[in-house]
């Protein structure tokens, strides 16, 4: 594609897309910082002047917010746990207050990354041999797709009685599980044509060259769709990172994970406490940020390459 | 017990319901040439990829200096390839590319660059080692690949139309560099191509593949002049050889062959290998043994041209016969117009007979 030339039309469309993107970032990041009663204000707020980290505090370390408001909320030596004598912030008490979102930020990245990991390897492993191997035929491919073609809650009852008949609601491998077959049909089909696109007979070169065909996909195969695995990886963790009803349905106390904790803040008389969900939205989105801006280059080369070719 | 490098068994092939293979059956001596000449499709590409052992046969075995392969994955048979569209390593320079062989048989780095040098010498490719395939123009990559072949000592070199991506002159060089460097390693080759000049140009032996099986098994110019069958007669030669239905008519111990309104006289000798009871045949003749004259001669079949395209050493010409046409090429320098009468001999030791049915070639 030859470059485009920059034209005043250009830059007012591109701008309005980007405020059009941008804007609820924005609005969860100013949110962030306000304090409660300029979280719903009429006109809004758009930067608080009276900025302030108690919403931070809430999710990473509630007990500092509880001590300086001088209600003092503990774990005694004892396991006896005294009620906070304050409200927090949005007048949230008890539970939500003593609890940081700590178990869940935890929770959330050990479940992706692994949840990721499986479905990628899987992914692979059935994108090669139904693209370089023609496994099961043409059902086949279609068959890994139709998990996809009805909505989750359809296929959610089941798992929770298949997931409570052997022990694995409430674990961390049970939501790997879960969440690794949700989304191993997207990392097969997306790697699939990755490597649709890439001829065979550099695979089967190196077979003639001395490999065996194994050896021949991890030395060869492998590095050459590199760009694609990136990509399919990250698309995988957001899906992972975000997914919300099997980790809402498949946990209760031991396991939990931010989005399901996002719907905890919630007070009794306050409603929604939004300051403190837009605290834990913008720490949720940290990593990610993190990660995609270390690997663009990868993904903008590896989502023009193959992704929706042919 | 043979001395052949390569035997294919009755080798038969099929994807699904389409058969690309039937009953092949294919010897190769030890340091011959060998060249598969086919149209696409043929099945030529098929045969290389299960002598490689990249494919498995449905039927039939493939045997290598005696033993049965068959069963045997690619890197166990030590057989080198050139594909069809080449497959180098793109993330790989060109260096990388050629010693990838040599680097997997944990050959020791020394000997390995020795060799990469050498084989780059003799391939006129050493400038460009350091540099990735993308940068390589045509006839570069074509000798990086072929580089990569050669760098190891396989049994056998198999070629999928290496020479088909190339402009005109870069292909005859080549060809003639390919041929060269056979006959120094004195490997045997197998050779597929769809060009019939290529074929007649490099191989020993040309085996001519249509539709899967194997229709002559010949050195190039048998397949010229002695074509197994029609289809072979007609694949063979440009321009094609022409074709016409004949009658076969003996009277008083002399024969004539009579198509449209032509009469042809045939000689004892043609007449000999024509069975007495065949009455009509199909009559190949090349174009370059239609003799073409202005004035019209005694015995000779009168027609007029209809058309006339130059092919810059030689001009065909199509002469029509009221019912019968023919292609001739003639030397350069003869002028001829259209619609012009012409007189036209053919001389019978030069017509190939084909049976009406079969397809077959009569006589010996």
């Amino acid at each position: 594609m030859p470059p485009k030339k920059f034209t005043w039309y250009n830059g007012i469309g591109l701008t309005l897309a980007l405020i059009f993107a941008l804007f609820p970032v924005f609005w969860m990041v100013s949110t962030s910082f306000k304090p409660s009663n300029e979280w719903v204000k009429q006109p809004p707020v758009w930067i608080s002047g009276n900025a302030t980290v108690e919403n931070y505090l809430t999710i990473l370390w509630p007990s500092v917010l509880l001590e300086k408001r001088g209600g003092l909320t503990q774990y005694t030596e004892e396991g006896e746990q005294k009620v906070a004598e304050t409200t927090g912030v949005g007048g949230a008490v008890g539970d939500i207050l003593i609890k940081s979102a700590w178990q869940a930020i935890w929770g959330s990245i050990i479940i992706s990354v692994f949840a990721t990991a499986l479905s990628i390897i899987v992914g692979l492993m059935a994108a090669l041999s139904i693209s370089r191997y023609r496994f099961g035929g043409n059902t086949t491919p279609f068959f890994i797709l139709s998990g996809r073609m009805f909505p989750p809650i359809a296929i959610a009852i089941p798992f929770v009685v298949m997931f409570s008949d052997v022990g694995a609601t409430d674990t961390y491998w049970g939501l790997i599980l879960a969440y690794a077959a949700v989304t191993v049909p997207f990392s097969t089909w997306m790697l699939k044509s990755f490597i649709d696109d890439l001829p065979k007979e550099i695979e089967e070169a190196a077979m003639m060259d001395g490999l065996s065909r194994w050896m021949a996909h991890v030395k060869i195969t492998i590095p050459l769709i590199k760009g694609g695995i990136i990509a399919t990886t990250l698309f995988i963790l957001i899906l992972n990172w975000s997914e919300f009803l099997f980790a809402l349905i498949l946990t209760y106390t031991k396991v939990a994970t931010i989005p399901v904790q996002l719907a905890k803040y919630f007070s009794a008389t306050e409603g929604a406490l939004y300051g403190v969900q837009a605290a834990l939205a913008t720490v949720s989105i940290v990593p990610l940020v993190i990660i995609g801006f270390f690997i663009q280059k990868h993904l903008v080369r590896g989502l023009t390459l193959g992704a929706i070719k042919r | 017990m043979s001395d052949n490098l390569l035997e294919l068994r009755s080798v038969s092939k099929n994807y699904g319901k389409t058969q690309a293979l039937e009953e092949l059956s294919l010897a190769l001596p030890k340091g011959s040439l060998v060249v598969l000449l086919g149209p696409a499709g043929a099945g030529k590409t098929t045969t290389l990829r299960l002598v490689a052992g990249l494919e498995s046969p449905t039927k039939g075995s493939v045997w290598l200096e005696g033993q049965d392969v068959t069963k045997w994955q690619p890197n166990q048979r030590n057989i080198a390839m050139v594909f069809d569209n080449l497959a180098l390593y793109p993330n790989r320079t060109g260096y990388e590319n050629i010693a990838f062989p040599m680097h997997l048989a944990r050959v020791p780095k020394a000997d390995i660059e020795r060799r990469v040098s050498a084989i780059a010498d003799q391939l006129r490719i050493s400038h460009i080692l350091g540099r990735v395939p993308a940068t390589f123009s045509g006839g570069e990559r074509q000798r990086v690949a072929l580089g990569r072949a050669m760098v190891r000592e396989p049994k056998m070199f198999l070629l999928d139309e290496p020479l088909s991506s190339l402009d005109f002159m870069l292909r005859i060089e080549l060809r003639t560099e390919l041929k060269r460097l056979q006959k120094d390693v004195g490997k045997t080759f197998l050779y597929a191509t769809p060009d019939y000049t290529e074929a007649l140009a490099l191989g020993d032996m040309v085996c001519v593949i249509l539709k899967g099986s194997v229709r002559q098994l010949a050195p190039a110019q048998t397949l010229y002049d002695r074509p197994a069958d029609r289809d072979v007669a007609r694949f063979v030669g440009n321009p094609p050889i022409n074709l016409v239905r004949g009658e076969l008519d003996r009277v008083d111990g002399r024969a004539s062959i009579r198509f449209g309104n032509v009469a042809l006289p045939l000689s004892p000798e043609a007449e000999r290998n024509l069975p007495s009871g065949v009455k009509q045949v199909e009559v190949g003749i090349r174009p370059e043994n239609v003799v073409v004259q202005r004035q019209a001669n005694a015995g000779a079949a009168l027609g007029r041209i209809s058309d006339v395209e130059p092919l810059g050493m030689h001009t065909a010409v199509e002469v029509d016969f009221q019912g019968a046409g023919l292609t001739a090429t003639i030397a350069g320098e003869r002028e001829f117009e259209e619609n012009q009468p012409v007189s036209v001999n053919i001389l019978s030791e030069t017509m190939i007979f084909f049976d009406l049915v079969t397809g077959k070639r009569i006589g010996a």
